[in-house]
């Protein structure tokens, strides 16, 4: 019953926004007469879909097998809060998920108090659009709410590699990201035609700051996740899929720097627009490769070249439109004072440089392979080789310009002057990095060069609030902008350290462990006492138990596990990890030996893992600060 | 006229950079690519020991053994089983933690090297998040042989 009424809602959202994308479509031969208030449409879909999202819901807690989705992805034993996760751990479901939030955005803009009226019925105009584009994939192939016959007894169950709380929150945030950028492209397409530019950005500015924060969150809490629970001792693996959710995080990256010129002094504003339609095109993008399964991918939902072809189409369609769009109303604005290289903005311009040559070749490597099947008929993959080749180089002028940029005057900058400003800055650099080289003699050089780099970074921006302080008294009055920088780029800084120890100075040791066995792994002494048998609520555990000393002293009991689900005998390894703030122990167990008193264990050293997490909240705070200070600008 | 000069001379050297930049990557591509073969290609083509590929495939039924070996003074688990397209096999070797989802009869894809014997010494065994999910690979492997059963 509540999965005909969901049925029934999602073909009035179809109805509904078919209404603006007939407007949209007809441009300015529509009756002037007729039209309808976009806004008060945006609204009726964002609530028609969020009860539409709801009977989903319901009919994955009550377990209703009739439905196609919830019969594959559910299971009456299930716990209740993965019963609720479920509803996005699968493709329809989590497609509807992804139309719910981008209605809402759309209704977030309509209560937006900067635009005009005219203004708002022009961007909600191509939001429902975008919308109407969604539930038609969704009607057409991938209906939540497709019935099977006969219903069976029982569920499939969810991927029991999704079940667990990461992954539960995930998704959520990353498409709170992703689709974020359909309302930043339908600002900044209704933007072309709108004359007063310098409002048209501070109308876009808190968009983009939102997504981004959101998107940042999404990738890390994805990485988090493939950390603890695929037990592979690594967090990011160059993955197609991970490298979809990387490019619109880069343009949009550079989008953010852009847009504070854009807005500061009018500059640029041409390429803020392209940045941010191509933010979105990213975004698709990756969803296309996500969802159609022309990558070999470990994320691919098992796919249906259907979709794979109507989400190209859909890519197609929105691409041209922006570019057309684009190429028909951007206004040249004919005495555009030059930018000087040596200045902020010269400097954020160069950052913009380099974020789109990391695009460019993330890009290259995630469908090249895509190319080379269709055209030279040869199946190949790009590793992580390619990208941590081309990535490492460029990391050096990349954070050369992350520590001058900040301290760069705006208009114009003398190098010379500059240097002399930085003078002590400079020379305590150089000390820090000669301590650290001495401190850590035998690591790898490449390990030591990046983390130097990576202790720059945070060590220039903390150095920016010393000279600011010194100027004025109290710390209190730091400008928020400035807060959000300095936040921001101590977060690369802990990630780029995070990311070094997590890959080059990583140790790992495989080895039959006997029960009481010591293994020594850094400066852990790992003893294992044994596996018992744990019954959890839909599956059953075996879980090693290990005592971790350091020296002759106990510091902690890790148990990790190997799950063994009741429906559909899928296994999983859930990982045990020791944080310090130097570095985790992690372990994972494998199989039993044949003669039984010996078991394959799994033991990692990854140093400065934590970072890593750290890193993406800074960035998560500074992207914060960022966010309130252009609501704050607004009024 | 100079100010037409200094344009072209920024436009050169922007374009100079852009093709360095672009060699620069596609070189690094080439030199990292990894082939994927089906067992009956590597047959086929006399691939080079100590060239990386991937090999896909089938587990062969009851080909997946287990076997203790000594490095260094620990003792390891050396795990060997055969990857078949239905034409041709190839026998894989691998030291490690199999994933969880890695079973006999079952689709795989592995990386590695094969070695001057025949054998493929597999650096890692690929996972999959979904148990129903297939790497296209494999799923035309699959249709091949479909086909010749048809037939």
């Amino acid at each position: 019953m509540i999965s005909e009424l969901g049925f029934l809602f999602l073909t009035i959202v179809f109805l509904v926004s078919s209404l603006s994308s007939f407007e949209l479509l007809m441009n300015k031969n529509y009756p002037k007469d007729y039209s309808f208030c976009q806004r008060k449409l945006s609204n009726v879909l964002f609530f028609l879909t969020l009860t539409c999202f709801t009977c989903l819901t319901i009919s994955f807690i009550n377990s209703d097998f009739s439905l196609n989705v919830v019969s594959k992805n559910s299971n009456s034993q299930l716990p209740v809060i993965y019963k609720f996760t479920g509803v996005w751990g699968n493709h329809e479901g989590s497609i509807l998920l992804w139309l719910l939030v981008m209605t809402f955005f759309g209704f977030l803009f309509s209560k937006s108090s900067l635009a005009s009226t005219n203004f708002k019925n022009d961007v909600l105009k191509i939001q429902n659009t975008l919308c109407f584009l969604i539930v038609s994939f969704i009607l057409f192939t991938s209906n939540p709410f497709e019935k099977t016959f006969p219903p069976p007894v029982e569920g499939a169950d969810l991927n029991p590699l999704l079940q667990d709380p990461g992954l539960a929150i995930h998704p959520p945030f990353l498409y709170l990201g992703y689709v974020g950028f359909s309302i930043i492209y339908s600002i900044s397409v209704a933007g072309l035609s709108y004359k007063n530019k310098s409002l048209f950005i501070k109308i876009l500015r808190p968009w983009v700051f939102m997504s981004w924060i959101f998107l940042t969150c999404g990738i890390g809490l994805g990485s988090w996740w493939a950390y603890y629970e695929l037990g592979w001792g690594g967090f990011w693996f160059w993955d197609p899929v991970e490298n979809a959710s990387l490019l619109p995080w880069l343009t949009a990256s550079a989008l953010l720097h852009t847009i504070v010129i854009a807005d500061k002094k009018g500059l640029l504003i041409n390429w803020t627009i392209i940045l941010s339609i191509l933010t979105f095109i990213l975004s698709l993008l990756g969803t296309f490769l996500v969802r159609s399964g022309v990558l070999v991918s470990v994320h691919a939902f098992a796919s249906d070249p259907t979709r794979g072809v109507y989400i190209l189409l859909l890519l197609a369609s929105i691409s041209a439109f922006g570019v057309v769009k684009y190429l028909r109303n951007h206004q040249m604005i004919a005495s555009q004072p030059r930018i000087h290289l040596v200045s902020r903005e010269g400097m954020i311009s160069l950052n913009n440089i380099f974020m789109l040559s990391l695009t460019f070749t993330v890009l290259l490597g995630t469908i090249y392979p895509l190319f080379s099947s269709v055209i030279f008929n040869s199946k190949i993959s790009v590793g992580a080789p390619f990208f941590n080749s081309i990535l490492m180089p460029v990391m050096f002028p990349f954070v050369f310009g992350m520590i001058m940029g900040p301290y760069v005057r705006w208009g114009k900058d003398d190098l010379i002057k500059l240097l002399g400003r930085l003078k002590i800055l400079l020379f305590a650099l150089f000390l820090i990095s000669f301590t650290i080289w001495y401190v850590n003699y035998d690591d790898p050089v490449l390990a030591i060069i990046f983390i130097i780099l990576g202790i720059w970074i945070i060590v220039s921006s903390l150095f920016e609030v010393i000279q600011y302080k010194k100027g004025k008294a109290k710390i209190s009055s730091l400008p928020n902008k400035m807060i959000a920088q300095v936040f921001a780029h101590i977060g690369i800084g802990l990630l780029i350290i995070g990311a070094t120890g997590s890959s080059i100075l990583k140790k790992e040791k495989i080895q039959f462990q006997e029960i009481g066995e010591i293994i020594k792994v850094n400066k852990f002494n790992v003893q294992f006492q044994g596996v018992k048998k744990v019954e959890g609520p839909n599956y059953i555990s075996q879980m090693g138990i290990f005592k971790i000393f350091i020296k002759d002293k106990e510091i902690s009991i890790l148990k990790p596990e190997k799950r063994f689900y009741n429906s559909g005998n899928q296994v999983t390894t859930e990982a045990a990890i020791y944080s310090t703030l130097l570095g985790d122990l992690y372990i994972a167990i494998g199989d039993i030996h044949q003669n039984k008193t010996k078991w394959t264990t799994r033991i990692w050293y990854n140093p400065y893992t934590i970072w890593i997490w750290v890193g993406v909240l800074f960035l998560t705070i500074g992207g914060s600060f960022s966010f309130f200070n252009s609501l704050r600008k607004k009024r | 006229m100079k100010q037409k000069n200094k344009r072209l001379f920024i436009l050169s050297l922007s374009i100079i950079l852009f093709a360095t930049g672009s060699i620069i990557l596609f070189t690094n591509l080439r030199e990292n690519l990894i082939f994927f073969y089906s067992p009956s290609e590597i047959i086929e083509k006399n691939i080079e020991p100590n060239q990386k590929i991937r090999v896909g495939g089938m587990v062969k039924e009851k080909s997946l053994k287990k076997k203790i070996i000594d490095v260094d003074g620990r003792s390891l688990e050396e795990i060997s089983f055969i990857v078949t397209d239905f034409n041709e096999e190839i026998k894989i070797s691998y030291v490690g933690i199999l994933p969880d989802l890695f079973k006999e009869g079952q689709g795989v894809v592995v990386e590695g090297i094969v070695e001057n014997n025949g054998m493929f010494v597999a650096k890692y065994v690929l996972a999959k998040h979904d148990e129903n999910y297939m790497p296209p690979e494999i799923k035309n492997i699959k249709s091949i042989r479909d086909k010749k059963n048809d037939i």
